[in-house]
């Protein structure tokens, strides 16, 4: 077997961050949100609503077990144990199923609330690009959920179709938004955004003789158009914002922004977070309303 | 206290084989409730209202086409798999072509010794529409009389509008309780009362809803009631979706606009010394399906009614995939409710219900009314 069949080149990079500048979470109110996604799983911990760690990873065959690696890794150096965290909320596709969440919300409202800690009260529109699904969500200035669509019947434009698409044109997935930019002329749409079907017609446009940077141009076309429709049935209102994965491929981020004539907001957060971002501040509220704001290490 | 009901819909086939033997009498299955059950009661005919099985199926490929309605083609399997072996007839009016279709085909591959397709005008607002339905409805009241070779008179037509009546208003005096602040029924109870009521001998229906009437008042149910909720759409018997947003998101729906709930039974005929013109009275004048609401939309009006009589705050718009008069309704509607600040949610409905996906869609709506708690 050569090298080139055993890499996996969708693999994205899991990691978990500590925020330097805060220094000690004891005597602060530590509050966590854990999303459980289909695809991928975060852990993000606040202490007094500031970012404090956060970890990334993939989610594991089973939901529970994949909530308390994410946890116990975004725990990792910090000196926090499960007990030091007076509320934490579980959300994504496994939400009901984090052994130690105090209460489930889902991805949509935790997405939006995350989003606006990310990107700032001025977020109207969100588009959040999950693994196995894509949702257009209003909100209003305080990430409160006013309207919303969901596509989770096929994998179209979701990350799992791009991770098919990284490993189909062996080139890795972090690269391929890049790769897709750097065609001269910016070639049709391939024809479906369904994985399999897409597949099918990247092989023949290769076998063509189309280049990898062009085949990846016309998928990531395909997948921006597929979802500006989502948006656009939702309604779309300034300031634009995306979460999830697919974020960070600039080659969809740029041609939504060309489709839409509107650019999205740049984030200083790792997108994927978002969703667990929000669960950690809606834990926040929940733990000062329910008197269990007990101050951590004390 | 609903236990019958539940009973009754649930094993609405063993409950017909039963009123088979005991009465010796003809059972017919009808696809539409624009069928005018007052005659078939006239005539002794049981009149028995066919739905789907929520199982996949794969029969009705080379019979229906693929895009039409999951309902209609889950009725026509119901048909070739001989579920409904025991019908004597089988009879639709004129509401959309995709359960017409359903109809045809059941008869061309399961014949029985009657069948009748009955065209009820499309438009009910026309001046035409009454002596047009009525003559109809005397063609129809001609069939019947030939098929059972018995004649229908004015008093065999009072007995089968007493009956219809007699049922319509008694489940719209048990829905009205749930006008209430803490409904004494569950949407899900309710529905199993529609249900059954189109499943079942309505003469033997209406004694238990008369029992039911005097004991619910003082019921209370042990949960609390949540967001009241609204769901329309055309026919719904998903019982695995209604459980879920009432047990496991915990609202409630307090009421409905379904041809299996309010549509099929709210309105009751207006006494008419001419009785054919009476029925046919009725049936332009009920609350329209989608077929038969224009150029003038009163369906809109009457939603907004119940809105506003029901208390409702929330509405879940559902639609059978591909259902093509109900596309053209859905905009319009979602419209109207926007416009008065009601918070609706759409979903797409198919043989079986995707519960994972639904959920998180109810749950999220839900999330909107409720998230205050969270901030």
């Amino acid at each position: 077997m050569s090298e080139n069949e055993t890499k996996e080149y969708w693999r994205w990079k899991e990691y978990n961050w500590k925020n330097p500048d805060i220094p000690d979470w004891r005597g602060s109110m530590v509050t966590a949100g854990v999303d459980v996604g289909s695809t991928s799983s975060q852990a993000v911990i606040m202490v007094d609503g500031q970012l404090y760690a956060f970890s990334n990873m993939r989610t594991g065959s089973d939901s529970p077990s994949s909530a308390i690696d994410a946890i116990n890794w975004a725990m990792e150096g910090t000196g926090l144990a499960l007990e030091d965290i007076s509320f934490t909320v579980g959300t994504g596709y496994g939400r009901v199923n984090v052994p130690f969440a105090n209460k489930a919300v889902t991805e949509i409202a935790c997405h939006a609330r995350g989003a606006n800690f990310m990107y700032g009260p001025t977020v109207r529109t969100l588009l959040d690009m999950g693994g196995q699904d894509c949702k257009a969500i209003h909100c209003d200035e305080r990430g409160k959920v006013t309207s919303f669509l969901m596509n989770d019947k096929c994998a179209a434009g979701t990350g799992r179709g791009m991770e098919v698409f990284a490993n189909l044109l062996a080139v890795p997935i972090e690269e391929v938004g890049d790769m897709s930019l750097s065609v001269e002329e910016e070639p049709a749409p391939v024809s479906s955004t369904c994985v399999v079907f897409a597949k099918t017609e990247a092989t023949g446009l290769l076998r063509a003789g189309w280049s990898k940077e062009k085949v990846l141009a016309a998928y990531c076309s395909a997948m921006a158009s597929r979802v500006v429709s989502l948006l656009e049935r939702n309604g779309m209102e300034k300031d634009f914002a995306i979460t999830g994965g697919i974020a960070k491929n600039s080659g969809v981020v740029k041609r939504i922004e060309r489709i839409l004539g509107i650019e999205a907001l740049k984030p200083n957060y790792d997108t994927q977070i978002a969703g667990a971002l929000g669960g950690a501040l809606f834990a926040k509220a929940l733990a000062e309303k329910s008197n269990k704001g007990k101050i951590a290490g004390r | 206290m609903f236990t019958q009901f539940k009973e009754w819909y649930e094993k609405r086939h063993d409950y017909a084989m039963e009123w088979k033997e005991k009465t010796g009498g003809k059972i017919i299955g009808y696809f539409c409730t624009y069928v005018p059950e007052e005659i078939l009661y006239a005539a002794d005919v049981l009149p028995v209202r066919v739905l789907g099985g929520h199982e996949p199926q794969d029969v009705t490929e080379p019979h229906i086409f693929g895009m039409y309605c999951p309902f209609s083609r889950d009725v026509l399997a119901q048909g070739l798999k001989n579920k409904f072996f025991y019908l004597d007839g089988i009879t639709i009016a004129q509401s959309c072509l995709h359960i017409r279709q359903a109809y045809t085909s059941w008869d061309l591959h399961r014949p029985t010794e009657f069948s009748y397709y009955l065209p009820m005008p499309h438009n009910v607002q026309s001046d035409h529409s009454r002596t047009f339905l009525r003559s109809e409805l005397q063609q129809f009241q001609e069939a019947v009389e030939k098929w059972t070779g018995k004649k229908i008179t004015d008093v065999d037509l009072d007995r089968g509008i007493d009956i219809v009546n007699t049922n319509r208003r008694l489940l719209k005096q048990i829905f009205e309780l749930r006008r209430q602040e803490n409904p004494p029924l569950t949407g899900q109870e309710a529905m199993y009362l529609v249900l059954s009521s189109q499943m079942t001998d309505k003469r033997e229906h209406n004694k238990a809803l008369l029992e039911l009437l005097e004991q619910l008042p003082q019921r209370k149910l042990n949960r609390p009631t949540g967001e009241r909720l609204m769901i329309l759409g055309s026919e719904n018997d998903d019982i695995p979706f209604t459980e879920m947003v009432e047990q496991v998101c915990e609202a409630t729906f307090v009421i409905d606009d379904h041809c299996t709930g309010t549509r099929y039974f709210w309105n009751e005929s207006v006494k008419d010394e001419d009785r054919l013109l009476e029925i046919a009275n009725r049936y332009v004048d009920r609350v329209p399906c989608p077929t038969k609401d224009w150029p003038q939309r009163k369906r809109l009006e009457h939603i907004q009614n119940l809105i506003k009589d029901y208390d409702v705050q929330g509405v879940i718009v559902i639609q059978q995939k591909f259902c093509d008069p109900h596309e053209l309704d859905i905009p319009a509607i979602q419209k109207s409710l926007k416009e008065r600040g009601i918070p609706t949610l759409f979903l797409e409905f198919d043989v079986t219900a995707p519960l994972g996906p639904f959920r998180i869609r109810v749950e999220a709506f839900l999330e909107m009314m409720r998230q205050e708690d969270l901030f």
